[in-house]
């Protein structure tokens, strides 16, 4: 009988769990199966077709869309009025960079300009047989309304989706699909219909991901950044911060920069959008939403929220410790109190409120995670002090009882999920980097399967939210450059939690289904028993490019498995940094790899027969000898830089390679520490990231 | 205490409200390389957010600055901009009197009734100048080029005398000995220095960090650079540079901002840090002297103001002026028969330097400080402008 920790967030879209997938040895849907059931057979093939799509959100929808339905031969009509600026070519030149010049121009084939005059449709577009239209025409209720109309009178079967970004779906009186900014290449789509259609489940097989939302006014992420930033200018309202300068403190505490966003993504539109989304919000919800008079204003002049250039600012501006708190109390005091309001009505559960939060909203830790750390009192204490800041956002009914119970599974595992069906159990990870969140959830599922006596495990991630492993989530290490102690602890604790599925299981398997699997995550990946993932998948060892020291093991852990002759190929990866794909990756690193389906089949003959379906590959306990003579044949790199930063890694492989298994761990998170108080790495990416960051 | 009359019933100064930059001397600081006028409107946001007051009860900014800055065009519109609000105002310059002037005009504005809360901000580089091209048909080169400040100060075009000629001319008409002027020189400066080591100057002055185009500190201004404690004996030892006139007896170039605000009472009370502090505006006067006579300009129009409004000097509790030579302090003794070492507490232009623009602000700004420290009274604030011109004006504490 199946069990989980927490209810699976693809079962929110009918999709099954995670197990079954394992089980029924292939995935609940795939693509081609789903465009044949949205667009029509290959012999009557029907088009989708994107209204507006000279738009920003239009034309980066074409461009996901033309990409991933090129090979299904699905035309993808762009539609605008004749005026419209064209979006699409400004396009090209990412195209260009993603799939290379011919792919740009094979997806940019694909793609059939069409004009219209907003009363009727072009009769050319009978030819392409539209079956679903995706609207991104502007967010006028009435105009969308008509354009609805306009489509179901020619094309009574087409499918219809508004990207609106904050209509609810009974104003408009078809489902929803609000996708998150930069619209070319963020995955996430907020869906709003009665039951899950067939195009959500296309979205998901083109590797999409699309997160079920209730029916209301504006959606998670608006609410989430227009909320963030109605309180950031309150907060300058208050205390004449310049807007700059706020959006730097705010991305220290919170993650984003809210105003260089609306900057970045054209003041004009962006401020007219946030605006809309208050304005709505505030006449269903109260004061907590109006927009204040300098947002207004701003969607009236389209004036950047930045100085011009030739204002570049002057006047530094250090928050003191009481503005500090300020700071803190209204912009955490207005999110949280926002939060309770979507939990209230429910929108949608902690999990893909969190992944909302930080895929699309850009939250260091999405709110969620943010009160589960702080608990709920704290929390509450910030909501209050914001109401005494800001006395009118009391007038708004909040729920603090929303916040009244944290210890539930729904809040405990937020990123990592876990699942069994009796005999074998599934650890899901949700999140693409890890972090001091990821670390504990993880923990509390290894004992959570223990407690109902899984002995065989697959580790992966949730073939929903995460569709790619990138590695640690360096800002958690921000806090150890100035203390090579706290880093210290950080390493060896990850690193022994890694080691539990090493361990602590009598089977334990990574199972990598997104794209690429690198850093921090395929050293956790690593320590199990068996790795497999199918070929396409990516993996790296980035470290030596940022520069950074591998801290959870990956300077010996997988050299202590692999024979000596394979020692060379892992050596390449830990000090060039470069991607290879599974299959040139069997053998020392991956144990198993081919197809999506033959992965998952070896993963549930391994979990039945173990050592007989597949030898397990045991590490070496002692010192590994002869290390330093192999790594004396690599290649060193011509740059001073990268050649430094391969010398300590070197100089880490050998001092962990040298020592025994167990010494070793405490070795690695060592030199890893201490390495981030050092030069090289304040000079490298993450060092720099870290000084732009940390300074004011 | 008095009663008179108020030039402007309803206006009010909100105690706390205010604030400055310190004025470094020359080029000294960073400041000689900034856009004042963009410095004054961020620097006026930073200053009242540390007195907890929004910009968003401003309904309107007039600025007040003498030396040509970059994008002025735009006058208090493109400073209102710097400071983060979009309200209306206009510029106002009188040469040293700007920051009186600009004062009560703000009163006035309120008094009016267009305007609940007026931002004052005034601002000014006077250590380094921009030069100013004229067609000009009358001059033999037909194109005129001026720095705008040295050339101006060295030339005043109704008299034909530079500045310093009138501080000599106002000695020798008034007798005026070498001995007094070093002697109050030096007693003025150590008027500055105890204001300062008391902590007087953290009332009033701000430390502001300024930054580079890459975002870069260039340093912070934390204290009137370049001002240091000078001896009685030094000050004997310098050459005159006209009557009773030494480089150590005159002001010298500065750079920075001040600002206040005027209000109504109503939102006086509101936004003050001590709202029990009530702060009126009383009379104000102006007068002008005979040519190349400035020094002497301030004394005669505090008489003229006395006789206006019926109070005496015994009235006033502080009394504080811009005086840009020591010659003007020693004049106004003797015209006025007050000692001069009443007046000009915790320091003066003399001491902490011209930025031009600001200073009177200032002077203001510390007048109304000591004014509370002594518990309230009249305050009498004057000083001299190019052209001859005197300023004064009363204000009252409560």
């Amino acid at each position: 009988m199946g069990k989980t920790i927490r209810k699976s967030t693809m079962e929110a879209l009918g999709l099954g769990t995670v197990s079954a997938i394992f089980n029924n040895g292939k995935l609940p849907v795939s693509l081609e199966e789903m465009v044949d059931k949205v667009f029509g057979d290959k012999n009557n093939r029907g088009a989708m077709v994107i209204s507006g799509a000279g738009g920003i959100v239009g034309a980066g929808k074409v461009m996901q869309f033309a990409s991933r339905l090129m090979d299904y031969n699905v035309p993808i009509i762009a539609l605008d009025l004749p005026g419209a600026p064209d979006g699409i070519a400004k396009q090209y030149k990412g195209l260009q960079a993603s799939f290379g010049a011919d792919g740009a121009n094979n997806i940019m084939k694909n793609i059939i300009k069409l004009n219209y005059d907003g009363q009727t449709l072009p009769q050319s577009l009978k030819q392409y047989n539209p079956k679903f239209l995706l609207e991104a025409i502007p967010e006028r209720l009435e105009l969308k309304k008509a354009h609805y109309a306009l489509f179901k009178k020619e094309y009574p079967e087409i499918h219809i989706w508004s990207v609106t970004s904050g209509f609810p779906s009974k104003e408009l009186g078809v489902g929803i699909a609000h996708p998150a900014f930069p619209h070319e290449i963020n995955k996430v789509f907020e869906i709003v219909e009665d039951s899950t259609s067939a195009q959500t489940h296309l979205l998901w097989a083109m590797g999409l991901i699309p997160m079920q939302v209730s029916d209301d006014w504006s959606f998670v992420l608006d609410v989430f950044f227009c909320g963030l930033l109605q309180a950031s200018i309150q907060f300058c309202n208050r205390t004449n911060t310049p807007y700059w300068k706020a959006d730097k403190y705010i991305r220290q505490i919170l993650g984003p920069n809210p105003f260089r966003a609306h900057d970045v993504i054209g003041a004009k539109g962006a401020n007219f959008l946030t605006w809309s989304c208050l304005y709505h919000l505030g006449k269903e919800y109260g004061a907590l939403f109006e927009p204040t008079g300098e947002l207004t204003e701003r969607k009236d002049s389209g004036q950047n929220w930045y100085p011009a250039n030739h204002f570049r600012p002057l006047v530094n501006w250090q928050l003191d410790e009481e503005e500090s708190e300020e700071l803190k109390s209204i912009v955490y005091g207005a999110l949280i109190q926002m939060t309770t309001i979507m939990l209230h009505e429910k929108r949608t559960d902690l999990s893909t409120m969190t992944a909302i939060g930080e895929l699309c909203a850009q939250f260091t830790n999405g709110i969620p995670a943010f009160i589960r750390k702080i608990g709920s009192q704290q929390a509450l204490e910030y909501v209050n002090k914001y109401h005494q800041l800001v006395p009118k956002a009391a007038q708004t009914t909040w729920y603090p009882e929303t916040l009244q119970n944290l210890n539930t599974p729904e809040w405990q595992q937020l990123y990592v999920n876990a699942e069994h069906d009796g005999t074998h159990g599934f650890i899901t990870i949700s999140r693409e980097s890890y972090n001091y969140d990821v670390n504990e959830e993880l923990n509390r599922a290894i004992d959570w399967l223990h407690s109902e006596g899984i002995k065989k495990v697959v580790l992966t991630s949730d073939f929903h939210f995460s569709t790619q492993m990138v590695g640690a989530d360096t800002t958690e290490f921000f806090v150890a450059v100035n203390d090579s102690h706290i880093g210290e602890k950080i390493s060896s604790d990850w690193s022994k939690t890694a080691r539990r599925f090493y361990h602590e299981f009598e089977t334990s398997i990574g199972f990598v289904n997104g794209k690429r699997c690198m850093g921090g995550m395929l050293e956790l990946m690593m320590h199990c028993q068996y790795l497999i993932a199918p070929d396409y998948v990516k993996f790296a060892m980035p470290e030596v490019t940022l520069p950074v020291i591998p801290g959870m093991e990956g300077c010996h852990w997988v050299l202590r498995k692999t024979n000596t002759d394979n020692h060379s190929k892992m050596l390449e990866m830990l000090l060039h940094g470069q991607q290879i794909n599974a299959r040139q990756a069997l053998g020392f690193l991956v144990d198993s790899s081919g197809t999506m389906n033959d992965c998952l089949a070896m993963t549930k003959n391994i979990l039945e027969n173990g050592d007989t379906a597949l030898p397990k590959r045991k590490i070496i306990e002692n010192a590994i000898p002869h290390i330093a003579s192999e790594i004396e044949k690599i290649k060193w790199s011509e740059n001073p830089q990268i050649l430094s930063a391969q010398k300590e890694i070197a100089g880490c492989v050998i001092a962990s390679c040298s020592a025994t298994a167990d010494e070793a761990l405490q070795i690695q998170a060592k030199v890893s520490a201490q390495f981030m108080s050092g030069q090289l790495f304040r000079k490298g990416k993450i060092g720099i990231e870290y000084d732009k960051f940390s300074k004011n | 205490m008095k009663q008179v009359k108020s030039l402007a019933q309803e206006a009010r100064i909100p105690y706390g409200t205010w604030g400055a930059s310190y004025f470094p001397a020359w080029q000294s600081s960073p400041l000689a390389e900034v856009n004042i006028g963009q410095f004054a409107g961020e620097a006026m946001a930073r200053i009242l957010s540390k007195r907890k007051v929004s910009t968003s009860h401003l309904d309107y900014l007039m600025i007040g600055s003498t030396v040509p800055w970059h994008f002025k065009f735009w006058n208090a519109t493109v400073v209102a901009n710097c400071m983060g609000r979009r309200i209306p105002g206009f510029h106002v310059e009188q040469a040293c009197a700007t920051g009186l002037q600009t004062v009560v005009l703000a009163a006035m504005q309120v008094q009016s009734g267009a305007s609940e809360a007026v931002g004052v901000l005034t601002f000014d580089r006077t250590s380094d100048s921009p030069a100013s091209v004229f067609p000009e048909r009358r001059a033999y080169r037909r194109t005129e080029v001026i720095s705008d400040v040295w050339d101006n100060f060295g030339f005043d075009p109704s008299t034909e005398h530079a500045m310093i000629t009138s501080a000599g001319n106002v000695a020798r008409k008034h007798k005026i000995e070498r001995k007094e002027i070093d002697e109050l020189t030096a007693y003025r400066y150590q008027q500055y220095f105890e204001g300062k080591e008391k902590g007087f100057l953290d009332k009033v002055a701000m430390p502001l960090e300024i930054l580079n185009v890459q975002g870069k500190s260039m340093g912070i201004i934390n204290e009137d650079v370049g001002v240091r404690k000078i001896s009685l004996d030094s000050l004997r030892a310098m050459r005159d540079l006209d009557t009773c006139v030494t480089s150590g007896t005159q002001t010298h170039a500065a750079d920075g901002m001040a600002t206040l605000l005027v209000t109504t009472a109503d939102k006086a009370k509101e936004i003050s840090t001590k709202p029990e502090i009530n702060i009126s505006f009383v009379a104000k006067t102006e007068v002008r002297v005979l040519p190349s006579s400035m020094p002497e300009a301030p004394a005669l129009a505090v008489k003229k103001l006395l006789i206006q409004t019926g109070l005496t000097m015994d009235d006033m509790v502080v009394v504080k002026d811009h005086n840009p030579f020591a010659v003007n302090d020693a004049v106004f003794s003797k015209v006025m028969n007050y000692d001069w070492k009443k007046m000009n507490n915790n320091g003066s232009p003399l001491v902490w330097g011209h930025p031009q623009g600001p200073t009177l602000t200032r002077v203001i700004i510390e007048a109304l400080e000591e004014a509370v420290e002594l518990g309230g009274g009249y305050v009498l604030v004057f000083g001299c402008a190019a052209g001859d011109v005197g300023i004064a004006s009363i204000f009252k504490v409560n």
